[in-house]
Formats: C-alpha cells, sequence, structure tokens
C-alpha cells in the first residue's frame, strides 16, 4: 500500500465543526456516530465501497508517529450521490483526501464521511441529503 | 392481492409510457409565475383527471425537515401526549429500528427528503419513494377499506378523486414512529396510535404538488389537524429515474457498533 508520508492523524474538534447538522440518512445520525466527536483526517483512499445504504471509503492516514491507521468514513446512498455528481470515478483509489465526519460511537475508526477535499482544493459533499442543504 | 398487483403492475407500466411522453410537455409548463401556470392547463391523464405521474421531492431544510409542525397540532387528550412523546430508552431497536433496516412506513418514510416516483393510472395511484422503496398502491376504484388485513407500518390506503384532488384516505396502521422529530429532540420519538387515520389531499401546484395530509388520531389527539406540504417536482430526475436502495447490503453499523470489519 502506497502512503505518501502526508498526513496527520489529528481530530480538529471545535463548534464550527458541531454546527454542521447530521446527516438524514437510512437511519437517526445519533444512532451510530458522536457528534461530540467530529474528526478530520488525510489520507489516501484505499478502498471504496459504493453500496446501500451508504457509501463507504476506506483512507490510510499515517499517524506522526509514522504508523498507518486504516478509516473507514460512512457517506450517502448512491443514489442521492449520483444525483448530486457524485461517483465512482470521483473517490479513486490512492487519492489523497482530507474527510471531515464524527466518529463512530463505539470508539472504532470509523467515522461519518459528509466532506471530502481534494488535493487541488475541490470539495464535494459525500454525505446525504441535508448536508446539502444551505444553513442547516 | 396477487391479482392486484400484477394488474397494478401491468397498468404503471402502461401508465409509465405516458408519463414518459408527457415529461417534455410538464417541463415546458412549469413557468416560473404561478398565474402563468393556471393560464395554461397541467397536463391531464387520458381519463381526464389531472395528471400527477412524475418525480417529486418533500420538503428539505431547517424549516422544513420531515416532521410535522406543534404550531398545526390539536390539543391533546388526556394522556395523550404520553402516547405521543415516546422516551428513547437507550435500546438500539427501539429508539432507531431503521438502523436495523425496519421499514419507517406512511408519513415518517414518505417525507423523507428523497426522490418520490408516481406513476397514475384509472385504477391505481402508484408511489414509490427511493428511501427504502416505499411503495404505496392505491386503488381508486371505489373499493371500501379492507377488513381483514392486520395493521401495517403503511396502513390500508384507499382512494378517490374530488374533482381535482385526489383524497387518500388510509386506515389500519401499526403503532409506529410518525416523523423524524427525534432531530429535533434526541431524547424521544413522536409516535402514533394504532387508531391513526390519515387524509390525504393532493392537488396540482405550479411547483409540483400540494400535499395536505390530515392526521386523526383519536387516542392522542382531541380533533384531528393538518399540515400542508409542497412535494416539488423534479421532471429532470426522470431520464435516470429512481436507485435502488437495499438497506441490507451494506449496512455496516448498527446500533453504532462499527467494529474493525473493514
Amino acid at each position: 500500500m502506497k502512503t505518501f508520508g502526508l498526513v496527520r492523524a489529528a481530530c480538529i474538534v471545535g463548534l464550527l465543526a458541531a454546527t454542521t447538522l447530521p446527516a438524514l440518512a437510512h437511519h437517526s445520525f445519533a444512532a451510530e456516530f458522536d457528534r461530540a466527536k467530529p474528526v478530520k483526517l488525510k489520507g489516501v483512499i484505499t478502498r471504496l465501497e459504493w453500496q446501500n445504504p451508504h457509501i463507504w471509503l476506506f483512507v490510510d492516514v499515517t499517524g506522526d508517529d509514522g504508523k498507518v491507521t486504516n478509516w473507514g468514513f460512512s457517506g450517502g446512498p448512491p443514489g442521492l450521490l449520483t444525483r448530486r455528481g457524485v461517483n465512482k470515478e470521483t473517490l479513486k483509489v490512492g487519492t489523497v483526501v482530507i474527510v471531515s465526519g464524527f466518529r463512530a460511537k463505539d470508539g472504532s475508526n470509523n467515522a461519518s464521511g459528509g466532506s471530502v477535499t481534494f488535493e487541488d482544493g475541490r470539495n464535494v459533499f459525500t454525505g446525504s441529503a441535508e448536508d446539502a442543504v444551505p444553513n442547516r | 392481492m396477487r391479482n392486484r398487483l400484477t394488474v397494478a403492475s401491468l397498468a404503471a407500466a402502461a401508465a409509465a409510457v405516458v408519463a414518459v411522453s408527457l415529461t417534455p410537455v410538464r417541463v415546458a409548463g412549469q413557468a416560473p409565475q404561478a398565474q402563468a401556470s393556471a393560464a395554461v392547463p397541467a397536463s391531464r391523464a387520458p381519463d381526464g383527471k389531472p395528471d400527477f405521474s412524475g418525480f417529486y421531492q418533500a420538503p428539505v431544510g431547517a424549516e422544513r425537515g420531515p416532521r410535522f409542525s406543534p404550531s398545526k397540532m390539536a390539543p391533546f387528550k388526556p394522556g395523550g401526549e404520553a402516547l405521543f412523546y415516546e422516551m428513547r430508552n437507550g435500546d438500539p431497536f427501539h429508539d432507531e429500528p431503521r438502523d436495523f433496516c425496519w421499514p419507517s412506513g406512511f408519513p415518517w418514510g414518505f417525507l423523507a427528503p428523497y426522490p418520490v416516483q408516481i406513476v397514475q393510472t384509472p385504477q391505481f395511484m402508484v408511489m414509490v419513494h427511493e428511501f427504502q422503496r416505499l411503495t404505496r398502491i392505491i386503488p381508486l376504484d371505489g373499493r371500501p377499506h379492507s377488513a381483514k388485513v392486520e395493521p401495517s407500518y403503511g396502513g390500508d390506503s384507499v382512494g378517490h378523486w374530488e374533482g381535482d384532488t385526489l383524497v387518500i384516505d388510509t386506515t389500519n396502521y401499526k403503532r409506529w414512529g410518525l416523523d423524524d422529530y427525534h432531530y429535533v429532540d434526541p431524547t424521544k420519538n413522536r409516535m402514533h396510535s394504532d387508531a391513526f387515520h390519515t387524509i390525504e389531499r393532493i392537488s396540482r401546484n405550479p411547483n409540483g404538488l400540494n400535499w395536505q395530509i390530515t392526521i386523526d388520531d383519536p387516542k392522542i389527539f382531541t380533533a384531528p389537524w393538518s399540515e400542508d406540504f409542497l412535494m416539488r417536482a423534479h421532471p429532470e430526475w426522470a431520464k435516470d429515474g429512481l436507485f435502488e436502495f437495499v438497506c441490507q447490503e451494506n449496512n455496516r453499523c448498527p446500533a453504532g457498533k462499527c467494529g474493525d470489519g473493514k
């Protein structure tokens, strides 16, 4: 697995992140993710599961100590994302991304992933419908 | 039931052809001004009824999430409030059954801001919601409610036309979640009782469909009450249609237990 030695497994926690409202997915966001634990991680996409009810994006994140951890990010359902112009080509394996979301309640290396930013600055919403609504 | 579904599917296929052929007409007819739309009769089905076939989406956003407004509600009966607001108790299945791919039913799932496709025939109004593929096949032939079916998450619906308004009467619901109130207060779910009865009145709006839902829940409220929703038309979704939604396919974190199953 290639890594680009980039990275930083730091959590950026703040009120701004907390104002991002949860996704409307196939269930209440609160059932699986903890809004009090926002994460923002940079890494390399290792796998994409383009499946219902949520896509899952897996990213290798290299910590300051050089240790690589694979994180899973849950996004919106494939249909909603497709209508928004996000597809499998958008999230290719090997791409460097910064993913923002909220950690899984069980403390595992999984999170919701509502926002993906690429190295060239482009940003896409990978969350569910209500993520993309202004003023939410 | 089998006959009913077969008839429905055949009729639906026929109506889908009609719907596709009418789509450009609807696009052209969606003038931004209500006045212009009123002056130009909207498309009609071959039987002369307004043609509701097409793609729609329930309201999205802060003001109008997928939930009912307290300001519209009738006063509670004694004990009604306790039936209406059910405390979440930490049991994941109780608190969020959809997390285990259980249905949300009507109106809870129907108000989710996903696409819904309507296919109209003279005999049935077919509504397929992308979320959970919630499907309603509503007979319009004047039949009464079925006396023999068990209560269900979507209830038993029958419809009829009153002029250009479609009226759908639904009874025989299970007690289940009413809407997504827990986004407002994560400690509670908002429920309807097993005496729940809904009346929908659907009519054309220049931007889609007016969808009035009357809530008649005599175990909870002192009187029926209504709320109006705009189901916004999205003719641009017709080219792709609905996408599949299979909750069980890759439901990775039920009850927040994601684990390390990578």
